[in-house]
């Protein structure tokens, strides 16, 4: 009984996942096929560039920031088996992103409780951009990986 | 504008692909949390940490708020922190503590399957959840 219902549960997130991550990447698509995403990466890149993002990286992290962790995680998913980003690129955004995803709705939920703001956003951001610049950091001087220009 | 049906078709089939993959993870772990819920660890748990709480600043009745938050989500954790009449200070020691941590057993998973390492991921996590509520606790 409690098997099912954690059955249930797990397969009414996927049925709400999906109705998401299908049309996003359909979106996504037509966008790189007219060069849109460059543009946006493009954008989107330098905040990043001194974490060690690339282009291609930057983009499911902020996605990930705003949306939250699983469609992040979905585009590095999608993007990874492409050969897309490197594997010390995937640590930093995977360090960055579990710190700090879904600032919206996370910051949301206790916000209404009277939380104050700026405590719910402020320490994970500033953390998060730490972990990813010390990930990187590491990456480059130990394993003498080639910092992103 | 580019569009073609080759473009839709490749989007659409990236788009199962990866919610397949997500479901993956998302279907087992969804059961696991709802057995964890049933049988009763967290209730342990928080019944053995309690006497830890004061170290956050938190008394000992917070530790199942920050249990629920960590291995169910932050919903969970809300519920429970609304059966407690917790002050302003401690539910924002909470509140940030749960920023840094929360859900676990499902986010973990979907970490791993983006790439990330376990071994970097979830250290990091706790660690900085645990930092924040030490810090709070001594400055609030």
């Amino acid at each position: 009984m409690i098997l099912l219902e954690g059955l249930s549960n797990g397969i009414a997130s996927v049925w709400v996942l999906a109705r998401i991550v299908i049309p996003l990447m359909v979106v996504l698509e037509i966008a790189r096929a007219n060069r849109w995403l460059e543009r946006i990466n493009r954008w989107v890149h330098p905040p990043f560039r001194m974490l060690g993002l690339s282009e291609e990286g930057a983009f499911p992290v902020l996605v990930a920031v705003i949306f939250g962790l699983l469609f992040g995680s979905g585009l590095i998913i999608a993007n990874y088996r492409e050969g897309r980003l490197s594997c010390v690129e995937v640590q930093t955004m995977g360090g960055f992103m579990a710190i700090c995803h879904a600032l919206f709705e996370d910051t949301l939920i206790f916000a209404v409780l009277g939380i104050p703001l700026w405590l719910l956003v402020v320490p994970r951001t500033v953390v998060a951009i730490l972990v990813s610049l010390v990930i990187y950091r590491v990456a480059v001087k130990c394993f003498l990986v080639p910092a992103v220009e | 504008m580019e569009v073609s049906w080759e473009i839709v078709l490749r989007g659409l089939r990236k788009g199962i692909a990866t919610t397949l993959e997500l479901a993956k993870v998302i279907v087992p772990t969804a059961i696991v949390i709802r057995l964890l819920q049933a049988g009763g660890l967290m209730q342990w748990l928080a019944e053995a940490t309690a006497p830890f709480m004061g170290w956050l600043g938190l008394p000992g009745e917070a530790a199942v708020v920050l249990f629920s938050g960590y291995f169910i989500n932050l919903y969970a954790a809300i519920g429970a922190m609304l059966t407690l009449s917790l002050e302003m200070r401690e539910m924002t020691i909470i509140a940030v503590m749960l920023g840094f941590c929360h859900s676990i057993i499902a986010e973990t998973a979907i970490s791993k399957k983006a790439g990330a390492a376990v071994s970097l991921v979830l250290p990091l996590r706790v660690g900085t959840s645990l930092a924040a509520g030490l810090v709070l606790g001594g400055l609030l």
